[in-house]
């Protein structure tokens, strides 16, 4: 069975429209929203992990309607969710801070309670800083914090907005290990505008923009998007919509090949780039420019 | 966590046959690694990790809680719901700090003047007013987002930080009045107002964001009581006879109404309040 069906969903704030015709299913396994800023990714997670009600269109979640009562509190006591801006009440201990989440999730009794929260701390590798206070943790540890409390009550369903921003890279590797771990028999909606992620973490990707979906596959199908449309050169190529010079100093373009062009294997990002058009471009080489000077972990980080 | 302790060590720690040293360390550990907990749940005597249990159990909840959540659990309040409070802006330290402050020089200006008396009839409704206004919301609880996800209900949770908000902003006012100069029934003419404009503001949060409910209130209180006040002004009119009688029946009626209201559109809350 279906864990999450959505069909014609529509979200308008204003003049915007944050989901604009969005339909899509999800089972057992990991489904990763790819997306830039403003794609609506945020939007899609808040309204099935029951914050938001649509506009229009319809949604069921284990075959429960989450704008009826009743079925909506069914949902609640199966889903975990991890917010794309989590706030904390920073006085607590990461433990201490777990434990109220425990309660919101109607775990009374406090042993039982208390042997979850450790549980889920050790899942997330938090033992350390549990009983540090979490204004005095770093970005990354507040991000596995949110995590866990997220994974609380094994939940069937897991919606995780942006989970691994801000993380180091051995903290998304961890995130990764636990991540595959979960998803085999749970649903874990994920979203990111990391196509390393994707790519290294969910079978079926979902990529959207403007309220849109444009592209529902493997990463596989994802990466095949762009075959044939990646080519290297000695110079830059001025077919290519975006190029840039590699390590060994050969010059990478993504665009429409000339004949006889020295086309090589494509990369997840390279289909996400060509599915999303010139905006992407423009932001991807923004970022490479910054890349290149030296600063590759600045961007992400500290937005 | 780098190091584990080591199966043997953990098998005897388990059947308590180690020396006092070893035994130490390992519990160090022990609280501080959930994998070696549930590595060690599975060896020795049932009865006798128990008692370990417990120990250990207690060392790791030890690292204190904050000083209001220690003062919930020692009033009798149950764990988890002082927790839930503990977890409220205006149940802080500092936030009860500041009432005492407010209400402190309310009753020092009613020491000065019988103007300073009515200013004291005026601010004490508001205490709790904008108590509540940050207990409870998308803007002022961090976990907000989290919480309403979760299956324990908003509307109880509303309810019992609004509760506590209450019998805290309303006890330090009831202390402050005591010390009022007058010493007749107007000492408390705040209470039946105090009562209203709070549960109106709850009420009206099932409609428009909390703080907006809250500021609209306050609004109309004080401009209520600043217009009494200004036509009073020339007579030798008391509390009694501005906050009196018309004034707390109106109250009375608006606390009516708003549990009606506020019971009526319960299930509001569920579906999240206004940002
Ligand atoms: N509460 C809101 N009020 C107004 N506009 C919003 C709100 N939430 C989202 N939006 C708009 O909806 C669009 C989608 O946003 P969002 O779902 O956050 O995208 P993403 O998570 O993919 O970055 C954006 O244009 C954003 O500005
Ligand atoms: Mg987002
Ligand atoms: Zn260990």
């Amino acid at each position: 069975m279906n864990s999450v069906r959505i069909e014609d969903a529509v979200k308008r704030f204003g003049s915007t429209r944050a989901l604009d015709g969005v339909s899509l299913e999800a089972s057992e396994g990991i489904t990763g929203l790819l997306g830039p800023n403003g794609a609506g990714k945020t939007t899609l997670l808040k309204v099935l992990a029951t914050v938001m009600s649509l506009d229009s269109g319809s949604i069921e979640i284990f075959g429960r309607d989450p704008s009826r009562h009743r079925h909506r509190l069914d949902i609640r006591r199966r889903l975990g969710y991890m917010p794309q801006e989590p706030g904390f009440h920073r006085s607590f201990t990461a433990f201490e801070f777990i434990d109220y989440v425990a309660i919101l999730k109607e775990m009374t009794d406090r042993k039982a309670r208390h042997a979850e929260v450790d549980r889920v701390i050790a899942l997330t590798g938090l033992e350390k800083v549990a009983h540090k206070k979490i204004k005095a943790l770093s970005g990354g540890m507040r991000r596995r914090v949110a995590l866990s409390q997220a994974l609380l009550g094994d939940p069937r369903l897991l919606i995780l907005d942006e989970p691994t921003a801000g993380l180091d890279p051995e903290q998304r590797l961890r995130f990764r290990e636990v991540m595959s771990r979960l998803g085999e028999e749970r649903s874990i909606l994920l979203s990111t505008h990391q196509t390393e992620d994707v790519a290294a973490l969910c079978p079926r990707v979902i990529v959207m923009n403007h309220g849109k979906m444009l592209f529902e596959g493997t990463p596989k199908d994802l990466r095949e998007v762009a075959r044939g449309s990646v080519w290297f050169s000695e110079a830059r190529a001025p077919e290519a919509r975006l190029s840039w010079r590699t390590g060994e100093g050969v010059h990478r373009n993504i665009g429409t090949a000339p004949p006889g062009a020295n086309l090589v294997d494509p990369s997840v990002e390279d289909g996400y780039l060509l599915l999303l058009g010139d905006e992407a471009f423009i932001e991807a080489a923004w970022r490479r420019s910054r890349q290149c000077a030296g600063r590759p972990w600045f961007t992400g980080r500290y937005r | 966590m780098s190091w584990h302790v080591e199966p043997e060590m953990l098998e005897a720690y388990a059947h308590t046959a180690i020396d006092d040293a070893h035994a130490y360390s390992i519990e160090a550990h022990l609280v501080s690694c959930g994998e070696c907990r549930a590595q060690i749940a599975t060896l020795g005597d049932q009865k006798e990790l128990e008692t370990l249990w417990t120990e250990i159990n207690g060392a790791i909840t030890v690292p204190t809680p904050g000083i209001i959540e220690r003062g919930l659990l020692r009033l009798g309040v149950k764990d988890h719901v002082a927790r839930l409070l503990a977890a409220t802006p205006s149940l802080s330290v500092s936030w009860l700090g500041g009432l005492i402050l407010a209400l402190g020089f309310a009753v020092t200006a009613a020491h000065l003047s019988s103007r300073g008396f009515l200013m004291f009839v005026v601010l004490a409704p508001l205490l709790p007013l904008a108590g509540v206004a940050v207990a409870y919301g998308p803007r002022v609880d961090p976990t907000y987002e989290i919480g309403l996800a979760a299956p324990l209900s908003s509307f109880h949770l509303l309810l019992v930080r609004a509760s506590a908000v209450l019998t805290t902003s309303g006890g330090l006012a009831f202390v402050a009045s005591l010390a009022l100069p007058q010493k007749d029934w107007a000492m408390v003419t705040w209470l039946i107002p105090s009562l209203g404009l709070t549960l109106a503001s709850l009420a009206l949060t099932s409609v428009i964001s909390p703080l907006r409910a809250a500021t609209g209130l306050a609004f109309v209180w004080v401009s209520g009581s600043a217009l009494a006040l200004y036509y009073a002004a020339n007579t030798a009119a008391t509390a009694e006879d501005l906050f009196g009688g018309i004034v707390q029946l109106v109250m009375v009626l608006v606390t009516v109404a708003s549990v009606a209201l506020l019971f009526g559109r319960r299930g509001s809350f569920e579906r999240g309040v206004r940002h």
